[in-house]
């Protein structure tokens, strides 16, 4: 249940899991790696995310390449994808095949953060990969984790 | 295991294959008459007339009665087990020309559709755990909507109490969703009982264990302000009370000390704890005294006052004991009921001189509403449900309580009625409290119809001088608001 519990407002602090690194990591990470060739044994992940409702900010978003890493927040990559309509995409290159997920969270209005109410609940749409759920928390590993072969991979996930 | 145990224990098991009516009419022989009360509507009602019987509706008595309630608690693959979490359904009686029609509307929430899909009531509530596949991003993925609706600048508020608003329009019942007063208070707790000033202002609470938001919400809807502070303990909090100056808030020994799923098994009962009483100065919430009482257990308070001395008055409605809110409510989905006597009626006193006594009524009584127009001042009169049978759960009777005088007239609708509560309107042109009409319903366990009735307010115990009967049985529902005609 989600009323009245400081434990499940920490819990709940999913803003926290999600940006358990600075903000200015994710600026850095919009770099553009595009040009790297792509080596036979290396993949690429082309992420779309659909079903943005507000057209303004940023979807902040965190590739993580284990469950001890998804659990712990140390992303592999983190990419901020600036919104200007309905959907967004992006691909990352050069990642090692393996088992992944995704977290991200849409700053819809640019603070930088992912804004919580004063009782610690989300007030910007999240996501997960696979568009698991979570209850109470972000979504399992298990659940949000998929694996990623050598060459091009794509993935849509919805959002809002 | 006994045979109404046991239809109720199969019942569940095979329930895809039966219908409610079917079950009903399996367990009649053994089921009490009262379980009705807490029986499943599968759909919405269209407008449908109700049937005149008995009086006439008073002459310059128009308007619409909203009423909501839990209305459907079972699916095939899981029900709810605590009568506070099932689906709100939005009631309207509407009385016109001497007419009554009744609609009624499901809140369209996030939780409804989930354990729709599910087939299961899924979603964690208030004293039901809850089953996997529920997604609880936040407060009102798993808010009811159930409990008690306000009318707002134009909307129709469905309240819970730990989650948001949610506007429905007023006259096709169609929900428009979850109310967010500005989008970082979004999904924040809003309980169901806000107390509004005469002038329309709206104040309200919403809880977090110790940290509590203060809404004050303008006539028309919007956030005039928003302000956490600290409680002194995290107690149980349903409704609380103000004056025109000061809010009341109620702090029961039913305490949160720790988390756990349902939410009410996370509240403890500690009478050793007594019963605190904190009241905030509405222009300075820094502002406080805490008053103490004996402990008790309560749902509802009445509309409070101060009198010149400075001494806060105001009525309640108190248990000895937390046990229905925990067990009670959960055994009455299944038919079962301990005796126990019903709540008594009291009127609370906090002196200027700090020290709080307990007035009792010599009565009994839930549902207390009084006259709005007098919300925060003096006032003499509460309606309030009455008449109870040790053997049963629900009131039977009506009463109004004149605190000037220490007397209550009472109206006994018979054993065969639930007697739902009573709000106050008046007569168009009076300005005296309780000139006007007392309107609300019952559930006829006899007839099997829901009805409409309407009360002198001066006259309770004269019983009603207008009542229709519905074609549908809908359960007991809690809290309305009557608006009149424009």
């Amino acid at each position: 249940m989600t009323r009245r519990s400081n434990n499940l407002t920490t819990a709940l602090s999913i803003a926290a899991l999600l940006m358990a690194q600075p903000i200015a990591a994710l600026a850095q990470a919009d770099a553009p790696s595009a040009t790297t060739a792509e080596a036979p044994q290396t993949a690429s992940l082309t992420l779309t995310f659909d079903g943005i409702k507000t057209p303004t900010g940023a979807l902040m978003v965190a590739l993580y390449d284990s469950q001890a890493g998804y659990e712990s927040g140390k992303a592999a990559r983190q990419e901020m994808i600036v919104v200007t309509g309905e959907s967004a995409t992006r691909t990352l290159q050069g990642l090692a095949p393996g088992t992944y997920a995704v977290k991200l969270f849409h700053d819809v209005n640019g603070d930088g953060r992912m804004n919580a109410n004063p009782f610690g609940m989300p007030t910007e749409p999240y996501a997960f990969s696979n568009d698991a759920k979570g209850s109470m928390g972000p979504a399992k590993w298990d659940a949000a984790s998929f694996t990623l072969q050598a060459g091009a991979n794509a993935q849509t996930i919805h959002i809002d | 295991m006994d045979r109404r145990a046991f239809l109720f224990a199969a019942s569940g098991l095979t329930a895809a294959a039966l219908t409610p009516e079917a079950v009903y009419a399996a367990a009649a022989n053994s089921a009490p008459d009262w379980l009705l009360a807490t029986g499943d509507i599968e759909a919405d009602l269209s407008p449908q007339p109700m049937t005149l019987i008995r009086g006439r509706a008073p002459e310059g008595l128009a308007g619409t009665l909203y009423r909501n309630g839990p209305a459907k608690f079972r699916r095939p693959g899981g029900n709810a087990t605590h009568w506070f979490d099932g689906d709100g359904l939005m009631r309207s009686f509407r009385v016109q020309d001497g007419q009554a029609r009744l609609a009624g509307r499901f809140v369209d929430t996030p939780k409804r559709r989930a354990d729709t899909a599910a087939k299961a009531v899924i979603t964690p509530g208030f004293g039901t755990r809850g089953l996997p596949g529920a997604h609880i991003g936040d407060n009102d993925d798993a808010n009811a909507a159930n409990t008690s609706v306000i009318a707002v600048g134009g909307e129709l508020w469905a309240l819970w109490e730990a989650g948001s608003p949610f506007v429905m329009d007023r006259e096709s019942l169609a929900t428009i969703g979850p109310k967010a007063f500005s989008p970082d208070l979004a999904h924040m707790p809003f309980t169901a009982h806000p107390r509004i000033e005469p002038t329309g202002r709206i104040w309200n609470l919403g809880q977090n264990g110790k940290q509590c938001i203060v809404w004050r919400i303008a006539p028309t809807g919007e956030l005039e302000k928003a302000e956490v502070i600290e409680l002194p303990r995290a107690s149980y909090i349903h409704d609380f009370t103000a004056t025109d100056r000061h809010l009341v808030i109620v702090l029961q020994p039913w305490i949160q000390d720790h988390f756990q799923l349902p939410y009410a098994a996370s509240l403890t009962w500690r009478p050793e704890l007594a019963t605190q009483v904190l009241v905030l100065d509405k222009d300075d919430l820094t502002k406080r005294r805490v008053f103490e009482l004996p402990a008790f257990f309560f749902f509802h308070l009445g509309d409070a006052w101060a009198d010149k001395a400075g001494s806060i008055h105001f009525d309640a409605c108190i248990d000895p004991d937390a046990g229905f809110a925990a067990t009670g409510a959960t055994a009455i989905l299944t038919g079962q009921y301990t005796k126990g006597p019903p709540p008594r009626l009291v009127l609370i006193s906090l002196g200027a001189d700090g020290l709080a006594t307990m007035t009792p009524s010599g009565g009994t009584g839930e549902f207390p509403r009084a006259d709005a127009r007098f919300a925060g001042s003096a006032r003499r009169y509460t309606t309030h449900s009455d008449v109870r049978s040790e053997a049963k759960p629900l009131f039977q009777g009506v009463a109004v309580t004149d605190w000037q005088t220490q007397t209550t007239q009472r109206f006994d609708y018979g054993a065969h009625q639930a007697a739902e509560e009573l709000l106050f309107t008046p007569r168009p042109g009076a300005n005296e409290e309780f000139d006007g009409w007392l309107i609300g319903t019952t559930l006829n366990l006899k007839a099997r119809a829901t009805e409409l009735h309407v009360f002198d307010a001066r006259h309770v115990a004269h019983g009603p001088v207008a009542s229709w009967r519905a074609r549908a049985a809908l359960p007991v529902g809690f809290h309305g608001a009557f608006v009149k005609a424009a």
